[in-house]
Order: structure tokens, then sequence, then C-alpha cells
């Protein structure tokens, strides 16, 4: 998450590039294809119904990412060695409204920026155009993330990187994720699956010192993905999609022990498991008793020498 | 009945000493024993989340306000800017009447519990003795996470005083007005131990030492120079028992040059925000990083500089073992989690044992100490670069953080409790605990 969007000196790809690239990425799972495997540039352009300039736009991109390569006068294929997730399902890089818009959201959660702002003073901040900060405003409304105020000003929603938002998110998804897959025509995406897997048990072989919370953090959001992805209903889908790329604000989840990290990491190879074999009732169930476990639980304060905790009042029980 | 022996942790309900426990009680389960805890019900999760089982005392019946701690804090932060001998009236003593409150609260369910646990040993790591737990008839090994003044000996200055070794006259006032505002509640708590048929403690004391054994956090280096050496079958030096955490990535910051320094207060400094505002504005005039622990806060700050991240939690000793220099509030976990990682400390203490720690570290070139609110922008600045050009101290403090790391603490102290559970019988008076009697001239 904290990667790839400060590298500010090299250009921004066109957001039309990186939708091709993704779309492309779409073909090439669907197709099956392999490591090695010849993506022909018009071939490609009719199955997307674009011009091959920007096939080509986009294939240059996957090849920055590692994904593919480029062989001079033989075109693009795909890489010899994608192995695991984050090979089929890069994260490319964002466009630079996006890019804007992630530096924001930082900054506003680290609390640099105040809860209003203006476009000028935005596009000073981060010596950017009134187009591009305009754009990245609007995609952070379209996020709930932003409003815009009277006059020139926006204002910030409230983050949820509190724990009481990190408490309403467990039981947000207490009520839908299970939901999602006992739900008739639950899809479960196979391959995405599959490779998941192969990333969580390598992170669960990792010693206790390089039990990286940053690479479990991004594994559990793909887990939840595949849920939100698979879901037949669409409202559903979309309703958990949006709320984890919230989740996927700096804040928004609780950092956890090493010992409640692999318990979870056991957790969703579990509901793999039997996502896997199609008895989603009883991954919902398993779901179920990982969210509840999930729920933070930290007490707000207390100190040597202070009085002894009075019954502090928490939520969520 | 021959299972793993089951190992009953009771910490204070404060982040320092539970979690000093989890790193012992992870020793315990490595070693096959069966540790389990007994908590304050405001400290329900914190065990579980390593994988413990917990067992909660029941809440007192008083629901408290949804300003409890901000009205505590704000009771309570001008007392913190008193000198340790001002905070006895103002601070130690009310905290002190809370304490035996909880004690007298937490009896009956305790003995309770303990009997239905029956546990092969119990661990205290508190500041007040339970009765219950001397009545339940169970090995127990009491674990010192205070500084080492907690034990008293004529050679270490007083608990909470934040004296100088040898300071005779500052001892003598120290002492006569701390016994005289805390006599009172001492009489209270020993009128209560004599009701459960525990013998009255000495005055100033509210916990004996364990006939079973002992166990004190306190690093050689800064250990004291005792008139009466603690008998080494009774106390083990643990070399400070820093507990494992996970890794931790240093994030990055906007302004990315300079050296790395985490600053927290714990929970209770966390909400003096005022404090930490002024701190982060000195913080913007310095080239360095600061990372700072603002606890459940955030929102109270604005116009964050870039060479600053808040943050709610750290992993702390992870962190700690990534910073060039540490800003704390003298709380003895953060003291040992410095030296454990060869970080140099500037202390700037509010209370309890934090005074006592910053005089220490001073004594021992192991750290500077401040004072926490009067200080001006020019003066901080002086005090972290002075700490992290001296590389003296630097040095000195890296030899003897491969040592401490090298010793394994926790290991030690899983070893000695398990040494406890094994025995059957109470061993006879000896040593520290015949010796306390012995002072005692009521």
């Amino acid at each position: 998450m904290e990667t790839s969007e400060r590298r500010t000196s090299t250009p921004r790809p066109r957001q039309n590039h990186l939708d091709l690239a993704r779309r492309i990425l779409d073909l090439v799972r669907d197709r099956a294809l392999g490591p090695g495997a010849h993506l022909p540039e018009q071939l490609l352009a009719s199955q997307c119904n674009v011009s091959r300039t920007p096939v080509r736009a986009a294939l240059k991109l996957l090849a920055d990412q590692g994904v593919a390569v480029h062989e001079p006068g033989r075109g693009y294929r795909l890489s010899d060695d994608l192995v695991g997730a984050s090979a089929l399902f890069p994260r490319l890089p964002g466009a630079a409204e996006e890019d804007l818009a992630g530096r924001i959201i930082r900054d506003r959660a680290a609390r640099r920026l105040d809860e209003a702002i203006t476009v000028g003073e935005v596009a000073r901040r981060y010596q950017s155009d009134r187009r591009t900060v305009l754009k990245a405003l609007g995609a952070l409304a379209d996020d709930g993330l932003v409003s815009r105020a009277p006059g020139q000003s926006w204002v910030f929603a409230h983050l949820p990187d509190s724990p009481e938002s990190q408490s309403d998110s467990i039981e947000y998804r207490l009520v839908l994720e299970p939901a999602a897959l006992v739900l008739p025509g639950f899809a479960l995406d196979h391959d995405r699956s599959a490779a998941l897997r192969r990333e969580l048990v390598a992170l669960l072989a990792e010693p206790d010192e390089r039990l990286d919370g940053g690479r479990f953090g991004r594994l559990d959001l793909e887990f939840h993905m595949l849920i939100a992805r698979g879901a037949a209903n669409r409202y559903l889908s979309e309703a958990l999609a949006a709320h984890h790329r919230l989740r996927e604000l700096p804040g928004a989840t609780a950092r956890v022990s090493v010992v409640r990290l692999r318990q979870s990491i056991q957790e969703h190879l579990q509901i793999i498991d039997h996502m896997e074999v199609g008895q989603f009732a009883v991954a919902a169930d398993l779901l179920r008793v990982h969210l509840r476990l999930s729920g933070s639980q930290r007490p707000r304060a207390a100190n040597r020498g202070a009085p002894p905790l009075a019954a502090t009042p928490r939520r969520g029980g | 009945m021959g299972g793993p022996p089951t190992i009953a942790f009771f910490p204070e309900a404060s982040f320092g000493a539970a979690l000093n426990c989890v790193g012992i009680a992870r020793a315990l389960r490595d070693k096959g024993a069966r540790p389990v805890f007994i908590c304050h019900a405001g400290f329900s999760g914190v065990f579980s989340e390593y994988g413990f089982q917990e067992h909660h005392l029941p809440a007192s019946d008083t629901t408290a306000p949804e300003t409890y701690w901000q009205d505590f804090i704000s009771r309570h932060l001008p007392h913190f800017d008193l000198a340790p001998i001002d905070q006895i009236e103002t601070y130690v003593a009310p905290t002190w009447e809370a304490i035996v409150d909880t004690a007298v609260e937490a009896e009956a369910p305790l003995f309770a519990l303990l009997q239905r646990l029956r546990p092969d040993a119990v661990v205290v790591d508190n500041v007040v003795m339970f009765p219950a737990i001397a009545r339940a008839g169970i090995p127990w090994v009491r674990v010192v996470s205070c500084a080492e003044t907690e034990l008293p000996d004529a050679n270490v200055p007083p608990y909470l005083s934040g004296l100088k070794a040898g300071d005779a006259a500052g001892r003598a006032a120290f002492d006569a007005r701390y016994q005289s505002v805390i006599g009172p509640i001492h009489a209270r708590y020993n009128q209560f131990r004599a009701r459960h048929g525990l013998p009255g403690l000495p005055p100033a004391q509210f916990l004996e030492t364990s006939p079973w054994h002992n166990l004190l956090l306190a690093p050689s280096i800064l250990r004291r120079d005792r008139a009466a050496p603690l008998d080494p079958a009774l106390f083990t030096y643990l070399e400070g028992c820093v507990r494992q955490e996970a890794p931790f990535d240093v994030p990055d910051f906007a302004r990315k040059a300079g050296p790395l320094v985490y600053v927290s207060f714990g929970s209770l400094g966390a909400m003096d925000t005022s404090l930490i505002q002024r701190l982060i504005a000195a913080f913007a005039e310095f080239p360095a990083r600061f990372l700072v622990n603002v606890g459940g806060f955030r929102d109270a700050y604005r116009a964050v500089p870039d060479n600053v991240i808040l943050e709610r939690w750290f992993p702390q000793p992870s962190v700690v073992a990534k910073a060039d220099l540490f800003i704390h509030h003298g709380g003895n976990n953060s003291f040992c989690e410095a030296l454990y990682s060869g970080v140099p400390s500037i202390i700037m203490p509010y209370c309890w044992d934090g005074h006592d720690n910053a005089r220490r570290a001073v004594e021992t070139g192991t750290g500077y100490m401040l004072q926490r609110s009067d200080w001006a922008p020019e003066d901080l600045h002086k005090t972290i670069r002075t700490a992290l050009d001296d590389l003296g101290m630097g040095d000195r403090l890296k030899a003897n953080g491969r040592d401490m790391a090298a010793f394994s603490g926790v290991d030690l102290a899983a070893e000695k409790i398990l040494a406890v559970a094994r025995q059957r019988e109470m061993p006879s008076v000896r040593g520290s605990t015949r010796m306390l009697r012995e002072t005692w001239k009521p």
C-alpha cells in the first residue's frame, strides 16, 4: 500500500491504459494462459474492442510490473516466472489522480491535512494542477471520503481509523460476509483462491521475527475480496468491495500480535478449504467465528500507578 | 493428575505488567506449561490476543462515566508537574487508596477463582498483596516489575522519591512525609490483611516478598549497591525480561532524512495531548524522524509535520529496536526495552517509579532526564542532540544490549516459576521476608 505511490518522479500511467491492462489480465485468467504464453497485440485489440496503440501501452505497463516481457520482433508474452497471487493479480501503479487521492487520504489520516481543504491548497502542497486535484477529490468523493462544502472547500468524512470504527466494521461484515457466502449462486474464483492459499501458506511458514503485518494485511484484504467478488448478489458484492476499499485506508485495521496473526491465517486457510469444495454454509459459520475473534477488545487506557481500571465503557460487548 | 503444570498469572491492570507477564507466559508455554491469566474485566482481550485463556474478576457494580479517563487526567495533570515529594498527597495517596480498594474488592472473587482453577503456581506482578493468594495455599512468585527501589534497603533511595543515592537529608524528608500521608491508608490495608489472617506489613509496604521466589526486572547496568544484598536463593534478576513482538517496518516519512526517534509516554501519558502537541511542534524544527504514540487521541492533533508519524499503538519492543533514541516517561518496561535494544533514553517522568528510573538513568549514564513540561523548544532540541551525539553512551548501551539479549530473562523467569510449581511445601521463612518483618516497628 505504501510503496508505489511515493515514486513521484516517474510519470503516472493513463487511466485508460490501466483499465486495459486489467482487462488483459482478466483475459489471461479466463483463458488459463500459463507462463511464457504469447500475448498477440492484434488479438487483444479485437477482444477488447480498441486499437493496437493503447494495447501496446497496456502491455508495456504489464512489462514494467514484471508480468509480461517484450521480445524485439516477436512482441509480448507472459513472464516465465509467474508465481503466486501477486504475479497474476499485480498491484498496478495508480493513475496520476489515483496517486494524488492516495497521498491526500494518507496525509489526512496522518493529520497533516485539516478537516477542510481547498483545491488551491492541495495543488500547492502536492505541486499538482487543478484538473488532477479535482479528479482526485472526485474519486475520494465517490468513496464517501470527502464532500464538497460551500465555497471552494472540501470536507473530509470521519475516517475509519478509531477503535469504534474497527468495531463497527466487524459488526457490518458479520452481517454481510456470511450472507454473501450462503446466498445461492456464490461463485469462487478458483485461480485467485489457489494463488492466495499458496501465499498464506508461505507466510505461515515464516518465523515470528519475519511475520510481516503489512504482508498479512494485503493477503487479508485479498481473502475478503475473494468473498465479495464471489457473491451472486451484485449489491452485496459492491457494498462489501466498497467497504474493503475503506479498510485499505491507513489506520483502518488494528495491529495484531503474532499469535493472533497466525491464528488468523489458519482461519483463512480453513475457510478456503470449505469454499473450494463448495461447502459454503460451513465456510460462512467459520467466517463468523473468524470475524468475532478478530474484533479488537483492547482496553482504552491504564497505567502503572494509575487507579485500577473501572468498568471503562466499551462498545460492542 | 500428571498433566502440564497450570501457572496462573495475575498482573496489575497496566500494560507494563500485563505485557511483561505475556513474555514470561510464552516462554512457559514453550516449556510445556499451561499459563492462564487472571485479570480485571477492563483488560479482557489483551491476553487472549496472545493465545492465553483469561479469567476475569467481576467488574465493579458502578459503571464509570464515559469521561472517566478524561476526568482522571484533567484532575491529575497539574500534579504530574510537581516534584516527587509533592506528589505524595496529590497523586500517590489517592492511587494507593484506589489500589487498596481493588485488593479489597477482588478478595472474594479471587479466592473463589483460585479454588476453582487450582493452579500449580500463581505469578503476581503487582504492587499490592491479595490475601486470597496466600490463603489459597498455592505457591506464588512475585515479579518486581517496577524500579528496583520497590524493594527497600538502607542504601536505596525511597520508592517513588526520584532521589539520588546517598541523599540522606532528602531521604529523611521524603520518608517522614510519605509515612505521615500514606500511614492511614497503610493502616487500613493492614486491617484488611488481618481480617484475612495475614500479618501486617511494615510501614509503606503493601506487598511482601514471596517466601517461594521473587523475580526482578532490574538489569545489571542499573543495579543498586544494597546494604543487605538480596538472597540469590529467593531473588533472581532477569536482566529486563523483554518479550518478542511482530517485526516493525519503519513507515515512509514524507521528510525522510535523519535519525529515528520513538516517543511514548504510555497510555496514561498519551492523554496529555497538550504536552504532546508542544513536543510535535518542537519536533518539526529538528532534523530527525519521530514516531509518536498518541493512544486513542489522534483527532486531537492537526497540521502534523512531515517528519512526525502518529499512531494509536506500536509493537513497542520491535519499534525501539529500530530507533536511535527513545523518549519516554520512565515506565520500567519502556526503560528496560530501551536498554535491551541498546538505545539511549530521554526520560520525562510523570509519576510513580518514572521518577526513580529517570534519576537512575542519569546516575548510570544510560539516558537523560528532562522535566516533563518545563522546557523551551531549544532545551528539548539540545537534549535530543546531546543524546544522539553521545557516542560513548551509545557504544556502552549497545554492548549492554547484546549482553541482555544473550541472557534471555523470559526463559530464566519461566524456569524459576516451574521450579516453584514443583515445590509442595512452603519454604521456611528466611532471607528478606524475615528482614521485612524484623524491620517493622509498629
